[in-house]
This record gives C-alpha cells, sequence and structure tokens, in this order.
C-alpha cells in the first residue's frame, strides 16, 4: 500500500539548496524514509549530506523543492519540526565550560520541561549513555566518545520522534564506536526513526535498514544495502602471484577481465561481474602465459563497492560539512 | 500567546540567562574585562586625575571617588555588553548556536535570554563596584534609593550595550570583529563625562557628548547617587538609557530574525 506524506517520518521531494554565490549543493534530492526506520545517508565530501540535514533540521532554508519532517514542512511549520526532532550535529558543538548535568538541564527548558522535570530527564539520559561519573565534570575535560554520547543524550531530551544522527561516531575508537550503535539500535526498537548520515560504510550496514548515496546534490542510489550490493556491487577477484616480478605481465593479462587494481599483500585485484565464474578462465590465462599463481580469491561485494560504483570515489577520505565558508 | 507558551518562553529566557552568568564567571576572558577593567580604571583615574576636583568649576561632593564612580559603571556596562557579544559570537562560530535554532523556542527567546543574562551581570557589577568606591571614600547622599536608581540604570544601560554587541554578533558571526571592537569602548566612555564635568571637557568633545546618551546615563546615576540635581538629570538619564536599551533590544531581534531568515 503507497504510504501518503503523513506516513512517513521524512519526505523530501525536489529539494534544491543554492548557497549565495551559486553553488548547488543540493540539486534535486527525493526521498522518503518510513516511521521507524533506520536511514542511512552516504555520500563523499561536499556531496550534499550536510547541506540536506541542515535543511530537515531548519536550519537552513531550501531553495526549491519541499520537505516534511513528522509531517511537518520545514519551512511552513518549523516549530513543529523543532518540537518533533532530536539533533546531533557534526562536531558536537557542546560548551566546554558547562558540565554535562548544566547542558542536559539547559536543552530541557530549551523543550519546555521545568526544572525538576529537566534534571530528572537529566539524571535519566546520563545513566543511559553511561556518563553518571562525569555528570559533574566540565565538558573541555571529556573525551571525543563521552562527548558523542553526551550529544546523543541531548538529543533524546525531548523523547524525539525523529533523531538526526549527523556523523555521530567520526573520529571515536572502536569500543566508543560500538557502544554508539548499541544505543541507537535500542533507541530504534523504541520506534524512533533514525536519519543518519556517515562516512563509515560499515556503521550503514550495522544500522541502516535503507541506505541513500548522495553524489553531486543528487541521490544516486538507493535500497537496501543487501540490494545495493546486489544490484550495484562487482565481486572482486585477489590474486597472488608465486613471483612479484610478473606482476605487470600479469595486469595486461587480467585487463579484458574487468577493473584491475593493486590487490592486498602485493597482489593484484580484478573487479569482475563474473565472480568465481571467473577464477578458470584467470587462472588459464596466467598459466598459458607461464606465470605461477599462489592463491586466487572471491570476495563479494561490499557497500564499498556501490559506493565506489555511484559515486567514483573511494570512502576513504575525510568528510567534512559541505557547507560553504 | 498564551499564558502556557508565556510561561515556557520565560523558563527559557531564565536559562539561558542563567547559562550566559555561568559562562561569565567561568572564563577568564570574559570576567577580567568586566570586573578587573573598570576597577583599574578606577583606580588609575582617583590616583591620577584626583587633583582635577580642585579646578574652578568641578562640583564639590565631598570626594573625588563619588564624582567618578558612575563613570565606572558605565565602563562596566559597555564592557559587559561587549563581553556578551563575544560570548554569542563564540556560540555562533563554535555551533553552540545551531543547538539553540534547532530547539522549539521563538528567536526573540534566545536574544532576550543573552541580555537578561547581561542585565544581572550589570546589577552584579554595580554593586561591588558601588561597595568599593564606598570604602574608597564616596558618599551617597541620595541615600537607598539613589543607589538603587543607579544600579537600575546600570541594568537597563548593559541591556542596550549588551543588545547592540548581539545585534552585531548576530549580523556578522564574528568573533574577531567584535573583539575588535573593544577599543571603541573607550572611545564612547571618554567622549562622556564619565570622569569629568561636561562644562570641564575640551569644547569638541563637549559637543560629541550631547549625542552621546551615555553622557546622560552617567550624569543621571551622578544625580541620582549625590541628590544633587546640578549634576545631571535622572529623568534624563533613565529616558537614555531605555531609549538604547529598546533600539538596541530591537535591532538584535530584527538581527536574529534576518539571520534565520537569510540562512
Amino acid at each position: 500500500m503507497q504510504r501518503s506524506d503523513d506516513d512517513h517520518a521524512i519526505v523530501v521531494e525536489g529539494l534544491v539548496r543554492t548557497y549565495p554565490g551559486g553553488l548547488t549543493a543540493v540539486d534535486g534530492v527525493d526521498l522518503a524514509v518510513a516511521p521507524g526506520e533506520i536511514y542511512g545517508f552516504l555520500g563523499p565530501n561536499g556531496a550534499g549530506k550536510t547541506t540536506t540535514v541542515r535543511i530537515l533540521t531548519t536550519l537552513l532554508r531550501p531553495t526549491a523543492g519541499r520537505a516534511l519532517v513528522a509531517g511537518h514542512d520545514v519551512v511552513g511549520d518549523a516549530a513543529g519540526v523543532r518540537r518533533s526532532i532530536g539533533v546531533a550535529l557534526q562536531e558536537a558543538a557542546l560548551d566546554p565550560l558547562m558540565t554535562g548535568r548544566e547542558l542536559l538541564a539547559l536543552q530541557g527548558a530549551l523543550h519546555g520541561l521545568r526544572r525538576g522535570e529537566a534534571q530528572a530527564r537529566g539524571s535519566e539520559l546520563l545513566g543511559r549513555v553511561e556518563l553518571d561519573d562525569a555528570a559533574d565534570r566540565r565538558l573541555g575535560t571529556y573525551s571525543g566518545g563521552m562527548r558523542r554520547r553526551l550529544d546523543l543524550a541531548l538529543a533524546l531530551v525531548p523523547r524525539p520522534r525523529v533523531l538526526f544522527l549527523d556523523e555521530p561516531t567520526t573520529g571515536l575508537d572502536p569500543a566508543s564506536r560500538a557502544a554508539l550503535w548499541r544505543e541507537v539500535r535500542r533507541l530504534n526498537d523504541d520506534g524512533t526513526t533514525v536519519f543518519l548520515t556517515t562516512q563509515y560504510l560499515e556503521e550503514a550496514e550495522q544500522l541502516a535498514d535503507r541506505v541513500g548515496i548522495i553524489a553531486r546534490g543528487k541521490i544516486v542510489a538507493e535500497g537496501t544495502p543487501d540490494a545495493l550490493k546486489e544490484r550495484l556491487g562487482e565481486p572482486t577477484l585477489h590474486v597472488d602471484l608465486c613471483d612479484d616480478g610478473r606482476l605487470e605481465q600479469a595486469r595486461g593479462l587480467l585487463e579484458r577481465f574487468g577493473a584491475v587494481s593493486d590487490g592486498r599483500a602485493g597482489g593484484l585485484a580484478v573487479r569482475t561481474p563474473d565472480g568465481a565464474r571467473a577464477i578458470a578462465p584467470v587462472v588459464r590465462a596466467l598459466d598459458d602465459a607461464g606465470i605461477d599463481i599462489e592463491t586466487v580469491e572471491v570476495e563479494e561485494p561490499t557497500l564499498d563497492d556501490v559506493f565506489l560504483a555511484v559515486t567514483g570515489q573511494p570512502t576513504s577520505s575525510e568528510d567534512t560539512a559541505d557547507v560553504p565558508a | 500567546m498564551s499564558s502556557l507558551e508565556v510561561g515556557v518562553q520565560a523558563r527559557v529566557v531564565g536559562a539561558l540567562a542563567f547559562r550566559a552568568l555561568l559562562i561569565q564567571t567561568r572564563k577568564a576572558q570574559l570576567l577580567i574585562p568586566t570586573f578587573l577593567l573598570p576597577m583599574v580604571l578606577f583606580a588609575v583615574v582617583a590616583n591620577g586625575a584626583s587633583a582635577g576636583s580642585r579646578l574652578r568649576g568641578f562640583p564639590d561632593i565631598g570626594s573625588f571617588v563619588g564624582f567618578i564612580i558612575p563613570g565606572t559603571l558605565v565602563q562596566g556596562t559597555l564592557l559587559a555588553g561587549m563581553t556578551a557579544g563575544i560570548a554569542l559570537a563564540g556560540d555562533i562560530e563554535g555551533g553552540f548556536f545551531d543547538r539553540l535554532l534547532t530547539a522549539p523556542v521563538r528567536r526573540v527567546s534566545l536574544v532576550l535570554g543573552r541580555l537578561v543574562g547581561t542585565a544581572v551581570l550589570a546589577i552584579v557589577q554595580a554593586s561591588f563596584f558601588l561597595l568599593i568606591a564606598f570604602i574608597a571614600g564616596a558618599r551617597y547622599e541620595g541615600g537607598v534609593g539613589g543607589v538603587l536608581l543607579t544600579i537600575l540604570l546600570a541594568a537597563i544601560t548593559a541591556v542596550g550595550t549588551g543588545g547592540l554587541a548581539a545585534a552585531i554578533a548576530l549580523r556578522t558571526g564574528s568573533l574577531s570583529l567584535l573583539q575588535s571592537l573593544f577599543p571603541l569602548v573607550f572611545v564612547l566612555l571618554f567622549t562622556a563625562p564619565a570622569f569629568f564635568p561636561r562644562d570641564l571637557l575640551h569644547p569638541a568633545l563637549r559637543a560629541v557628548a550631547e549625542y552621546n546618551p551615555l553622557a546622560y546615563i552617567v550624569e543621571g546615576m551622578r544625580a541620582a547617587l549625590h541628590a544633587d540635581a546640578s549634576l545631571g538629570s535622572t529623568t534624563n538619564g533613565l529616558l537614555a538609557a531605555v531609549a538604547l536599551a529598546i533600539g538596541a533590544t530591537a535591532l538584535s531581534v530584527l538581527a536574529i530574525y534576518r539571520r534565520t531568515a537569510t540562512l
């Protein structure tokens, strides 16, 4: 059954944002996020991710198109949007001179809670993100992981229907990242819709029900991680040779099977739609040329492959805000 | 706006004012200018220029420090306002202001929270400066009423100076621009009869003082503190302070709506 706009947590239609100076950061984005869904929003540097999030959280106005969040128009009913969302923006902007408890109390007041209510909610959330012991320390003394956890707690103060997490684990160590993922899953289990921008494809694979990939201001791929991998990813054959001196000769021979690049441990990697079916012809071609093979291994496509295929860029680069300075 | 909504917005203003004061007390970069600088200038003028009180035409009010303390209070309000603008520009540059903008809060409350915090700071400042001057020998013939009126004038003036600085911060979002405007405090101060009677100022300065609202405010404080209408007009002082506060608040409210409407 087709959902109406009001049934969706987020609806974006023909969204355009052109900055003064002419840069069009978002160029006709359409997307829809169902209630209770975790939507992973991926894209390379300057693709339009942060601009889209800033429009959806009412921090920027669109140049054209429309966006509804929790049924409220981001321009016509920005106050309604703000009452429905929780926001943890990139580079958590936390006042280093305040304590975690003080900032949560302020956030409570900003969301209309009375002093006692705000304090109780703050204490509850400090426990939830495991920051009780650091609650009365100034934020300047918090580690990156603690700051991110507090930022999440702040976003949860109003019990949001839609939670925006803009690169929530950038710069975190694996343990802190895993802890934050657990919390996001828990929130989602409670029914919160999550709009997650991330530069980590693993994060999107772990958390997102669906993924949208944006490049040059347009959505270039959208679907479940598995569907995207099936549709757009290509398996990779990793070929390791006995004699590294024959590497360039082998590269030339393998180019007819697919795109060849440097592989792991000095071998070659061949991206080919034939996958395992290409093993026999590859082995035969190298054997005919007298090149000995140490190992051949097939790697199934990853979301990285999908990302590379649709954006033309790898995901290793540090992502930054796409708002012009 | 319903009474419930008014209550919510009042809580928001209170919470933001509390935060503004909290940060002010925890950041030396903000605290030192607002308390130490006026005290340093007060000490310098009190010790270095007291001979001026023997000039013909200098009002005889018993103590030179009693005459100059309104200038210190006005300097305090200028610095309180300037640091409020600096703190706001820091919030904008650092991204904290975005956190406030994503909350379901009226834009006017975001400005008023900052200005109420500045007014409370000015009340604390003025009380402290008046106490120091009293210890240094100043006497306030206007009594408790005169002192309270002076403190009220300082609070209203701080809303004005804070509003102007907030408007600049909101229009430019530039911390360095606000910091570069610091010397303006002294220009405004010395083009008002802060430490000398208007009649003894250089004619050029006297002409400028005519158009400087701080001149009327400092003279109004002097008249209130010493219950002496020859030192100035408390009514004119109040009118100047209120006009400055209303104008500056309007400018800062316009600035926040303009900022958010054009983002």
